[in-house]
């Protein structure tokens, strides 16, 4: 029996391997109207994008609640009240805010801004962008004239915010779409992208809450932003934007990474830095370190092919390759229904949807409007991470095989049993609510647990309290694995939050955190299946329960 | 169940274990058969059961069946190495043993071994061969008995449930409150710390003692990290033997249903992963008698009430109340890598209150099985600045401190030696006088208890013996 595995036995493993990983993925059930969540994002052209979602905890109960924007409907508020392990279910609240407001949201972002502890909600618009602050209990006050903060009347698709060194209010970038307004529209006319810094404040002058944007720094030219991200391309610290674009309206638009130096103004890498031209139809941006090396590869949606890039040549200068169709991660037409058209791709998420350890990647999908050469049968992808480093398609078998329209989405553990459900939100049709059952069982209509895991939430004092820009590291057996607290990139879509980890089989883990300023921590160790809150600075994490009805 | 005498037990596992262990001829080198999947195993009649995981337990795995582990390591969760093994067998990273009793025999199969059969505890890491020749990233470990198992993973579980019970009530009632509210965890008269429950649902844990902070009795292994005999069973498996279980090696966890590379695939299904925790968790308890020679049993009576004066009793608890004598496998609180409840539709139920030896155990007021197993299955520090027979190692296995072990049960210790975690403690004088820490003061009270008195312990001890 001891003998060399010949190729076609090698080849037929890995289909037996991708075979297997479809039977494991995990299955769905879609909730949304029994959980008490009802919104439809719609509206004419300028709703054909957008469509996003903000996961964040607005009461303090640490369950992740939703911000829903709904295009010319009004975007809605629903706050979690699943009990651990069950269905989902959410409760729909009023915002107080003017319905002006609240009609025309493309997406939210949440981050604490003014780091009272409570986060705030950054909302993108056709017409003015809003900061909507948090208080207890999901109490929102419009404070984008308070924070200094010029909305514009701009159409705004795409948003990542990140504190720079030293700084103690976070740096804004958003990214227009077409400039209604300028001669030619819509082709070859962009809004440029804005980057809006925090004003320095004078000693003993400073409100340590409130911060003050000063006239932003534009960020030209813009091609059609439709997804931005901050980005530690080159794993030193330092911080880059990344921008996705959509191609459509700017033919001679491009992919583009800008240089963020504090104290300096952005300025875009070139050609002679080693970034290479990609022209897209970006709709989307994902982050995530695929093979450990220290260095994130980048997911972008567009239409037809899935890129996945990953850092080529010296490694000195941001020079990309794609990798998608190596790792089976194309995805570029539907893998059900039989429509062999492109597809449409849109918000992009990495992360380890059955956990066992390798992170899977959800993209939703949807033909625009009616485009005629792409797919209108395009159901959302959920490719899961095998252990050979490639990808397998699972959505049919998960349960994600709709004839929806997906934008923006989000990937997160709705009723907290370690299990992470998705919400899409869908263009023209009911935003949908997934449940993560666990994986088939094999000898009766029963689902099984998926592997072990781990949830972190992050806290640090003064400012920037949810630690966005740390990388948290778990040691699992030989493996380590990285999570970077980002607000930014998908499609319109932003979450702030638990941070999940899948173990595979480890009872346990080794954590460590590199805190936004660069220190790393002393390490955690933590056993699997729970929830860890760590402070910075506290020699143990506490655990936390989630509420049980 | 009944008990059977001797040799017409071992002759009948042997019959049923070879009949259930199958499509194997005498003359034919194997030992396992077809691997079993697990509804044939929830579908046997529990004797033949266990009886096939008493074939397994004794089998000497061969090549052919998936013995070795060429491209794995030792490590619980599955790792490959960085090149392929250069031999079979190796005595510090394994495989180090060709079954389960090579080791596992003294004084009978299913027993503790000898300095000779010692394991290395490992992280198992790519550098495996290299880790464990350094103390800092291994152990050495003596080889304990399994007698009365199953009953010690019984009552690991119910004291689970009694300190997540009390845990749970004191975050309901912070919740309720708005106020932290304090719980001293207990379970079955065993302290295990407090914690702190506070209203927004978080859990303060560092008054947590003896336990790690989910509450999870792990009753086996030196350190008490292993929480359940399927658990330690699929990992000594690989580490051992080589001989990889599906449901940690297999395809869903590893993308490959031949993860060792030793052309093998699938060698063990969840089914033959039961019959072992079937065999081990019947395994009859040590039932020492009183010694037949009459000086040996005066001195151990008065040894015995010595142990209790002396202190030693506080931690080597005489006997633990077991609410429930059905083993169900799965376990409630097992994790992924070892099959769970919810993997299966309904488990394996042994319900040990079939078997004779069950009738030997005595019942408390409440008509509670008393299980005699001398010990706590709480973890202790056990070493001070003075007396550190205990300490030194440099490895911190499973996250609990390296001077950190779990009681160890003497029932059985007259037939074990030798002692101590390494197995190179030649008297059980030597291992008391080695208990510093937490076991400070009762092993002061023994070495200062003088000859007579100490003799007296140490009959007592030898008393508790695996079978009269």
């Amino acid at each position: 029996m001891r003998r060399a595995v010949p190729a076609l036995a090698a080849a037929a493993l890995t289909l037996a391997s991708a075979a297997a990983a479809q039977a494991d993925a995990p299955r769905f059930v879609e909730e949304a109207a029994a959980a008490g969540v009802a919104q439809v994002h719609d509206g004419p052209w300028e709703h054909f994008v957008g469509g996003g979602v903000a996961v964040f905890d607005c009461d303090g109960d640490r369950r992740p609640d939703l911000f829903i924007a709904g295009g010319a409907n009004p975007a809605q508020l629903f706050v979690n009240r699943a009990a651990a392990g069950g269905p989902l279910r959410f409760e729909a609240r009023g915002t107080g805010l003017p319905e002006r407001l609240m009609r025309g949201v493309v997406g939210a972002y949440p981050i604490d801004i003014d780091s009272d502890g409570w986060r705030d909600l950054v909302v993108l618009r056709v017409g003015p962008d809003a900061i909507l602050k948090g208080g207890p209990d999901c109490a929102f006050t419009d404070a984008t004239r308070a924070f200094g903060l010029d909305g514009g009347r701009a159409w705004t698709t795409a948003f990542a915010a990140a504190w720079e060194a030293g700084a103690t209010h976070p740096t804004l970038a958003f990214g227009g779409y077409v400039d209604r307004a300028a001669p030619g529209a819509p082709w070859r006319a962009c809004h440029d992208g804005l980057l809006f810094r925090p004003e320095t404040e004078a000693e003993g002058e400073a409100d340590a809450g409130a911060p003050r944007y000063g006239p932003p720094q534009a960020l030209t030219p813009g091609y059609c932003a439709l997804s931005m991200l901050f980005t530690d391309w080159a794993g030193d610290g330092a911080l880059s934007l990344r921008v996705s674009n959509d191609r459509q309206y700017h033919i001679d638009g491009a992919e583009q990474l800008w240089r963020v130096e504090p104290g300096r103004p952005a300025r875009a890498y070139s050609v002679a830095e080693g970034w290479r031209r990609l022209s897209v139809w970006g709709m989307g941006i994902a982050e995530a370190d695929l093979d450990g090396d220290g260095r994130p590869e980048y997911a972008l949606t567009s239409m037809g092919d899935t890129r996945i890039q990953k850092l080529t040549g010296d490694g000195f200068g941001p020079e990309y390759e794609d990798v998608a169709w190596d790792m089976g991660a194309t995805a570029h037409r539907p893998y059900a229904g039989g429509d062999t058209r492109p597809s449409t791709g849109w918000h992009a998420q990495f992360e380890d949807v059955d956990n066992d350890g390798r992170l899977d990647l959800f993209i939703a999908k949807g033909n625009v409007e009616a485009m005629p050469d792409f797919a209108a049968y395009d159901p959302d992808n959920l490719l899961m991470g095998g252990f050979d480093g490639r990808f397998t398609e699972a959505g049919a078998a998960a349960g994600l095989a709709l004839p929806t329209r997906g934008r923006g989405a989000a990937v997160v553990d709705m009723n907290m049993d370690g299990m992470l459900d998705v919400v899409v939100i869908n263009r023209g049709g009911p935003a949908g609510l997934f449940r993560n059952l666990g994986t088939p069982r094999t000898e009766d209509a029963g689902f099984a647990p998926l592997g072990n895991w781990l949830k972190i939430a992050l806290r640090q004092p003064g400012a920037n309290r949810d630690a966005v820009g740390a990388l948290v590291q778990a040691r699992i057996g030989d493996d380590v694995v990285t999570r970077r607290v980002q607000v930014g990139g998908g499609h319109a879509s932003g979450r702030l939050g638990w941070v999940h980890l899948g173990l595979g089989t480890a009872p346990r883990a080794e954590l460590r955190v590199r805190w936004p300023d660069g220190a790393w921590s002393h390490a955690w160790r933590l056993t699997a299946n729970g929830h860890a809150l760590i402070e910075r600075g506290a020699e143990s994490a506490r655990q936390w329960l989630p509420p049980t009805e | 169940m009944r008990t059977l005498p001797a040799p017409l037990a071992l002759a009948l596992v042997l019959a049923l274990g070879a009949a259930a262990a199958a499509a194997l001829e005498p003359w034919e080198e194997g030992t396992v058969g077809r691997p079993m999947p697990f509804a044939e195993a929830r579908a046997m009649p529990p004797e033949a059961l266990a009886a096939r995981g008493a074939a397994l337990f004794a089998a000497r795995f061969t090549e052919a069946e998936g013995a070795g582990r060429p491209l794995a390591t030792q490590a619980d969760t599955p790792t490959r190495r960085r090149r392929p093994a250069a031999q079979a067998f190796q005595r510090l990273s394994g495989p180090d043993a060709n079954s389960c009793a090579g080791c596992h025999n003294q004084p009978q199969v299913g027993g503790a071994g000898d300095f000779a059969a010692n394991a290395f505890t490992a992280e198992g890491a790519r550098n495996a061969e290299f880790d464990v020749l350094d103390p800092q990233f291994s152990s050495e470990r003596g080889t304990t008995h399994l007698f009365g198992a199953g009953l010690i993973e019984l009552l690991a579980r119910e004291m689970t449930a009694q300190l997540r019970t009390a845990r749970d009530a004191a975050l309901a009632r912070a919740r309720a409150t708005g106020a932290p509210v304090v719980a001293r965890l207990s379970a079955k008269g065993v302290a295990f710390g407090r914690l702190v429950a506070h209203p927004d649902g978080s859990i303060d844990a560092a008054g947590v003692e003896g336990v790690d902070a989910d509450l999870v009795i792990r009753p086996f292994g030196q350190k008490g990290v292993v929480g359940t005999l399927r658990r330690f069973t699929v990992t000594a498996l690989n580490a051992h033997h080589g001989m990889q279980a599906a449901e940690r090696f297999g395809a869903r966890w590893t993308g490959s249903d031949d993860f060792d590379g030793d052309g093998a695939a699938d060698e063990l299904l969840a089914g033959d992963v039961s019959a072992l925790v079937a065999f081990q968790a019947t395994l009859p308890p040590p039932s020492p008698e009183p010694p037949e020679h009459p000086e040996w049993r005066a001195r151990a009576a008065r040894g015995e009430a010595g142990f209790a004066a002396m202190g030693c009793a506080a931690c080597h608890v005489p006997a633990l109340p077991l609410e429930s004598l059905r083993f169900t496998d799965p376990g409630p609180y097992e994790g992924a890598g070892t099959l769970r409840a919810g993997d299966v539709a309904a488990p394996v139920t042994l319900d040990l209150a079939a078997l004779a030896w069950v009738a030997r155990l005595p019942r408390d007021a409440e008509g509670r099985a008393l299980v005699p197993l001398w010990g706590d299955l709480r973890r202790h520090m056990m070493v001070d600045a003075q007396v550190s027979g205990f300490g030194g190692e440099l490895l911190s296995q499973g996250f609990v401190g390296r001077d950190v072990f779990i009681t160890a049960e003497l029932w059985g210790v007259g037939d074990t030696a030798p002692y101590g975690h390494r197995g190179d403690m030649t008297t059980l004088d030597a291992a008391i006088r080695a208990h510093g820490g937490d076991a400070r003061s009762a092993r002061d009270a023994y070495v200062d208890a003088g000859d007579a008195a100490r003799a007296d312990v140490v009959a007592f001890l030898k008393a508790l013996k695996v079978a009269p």
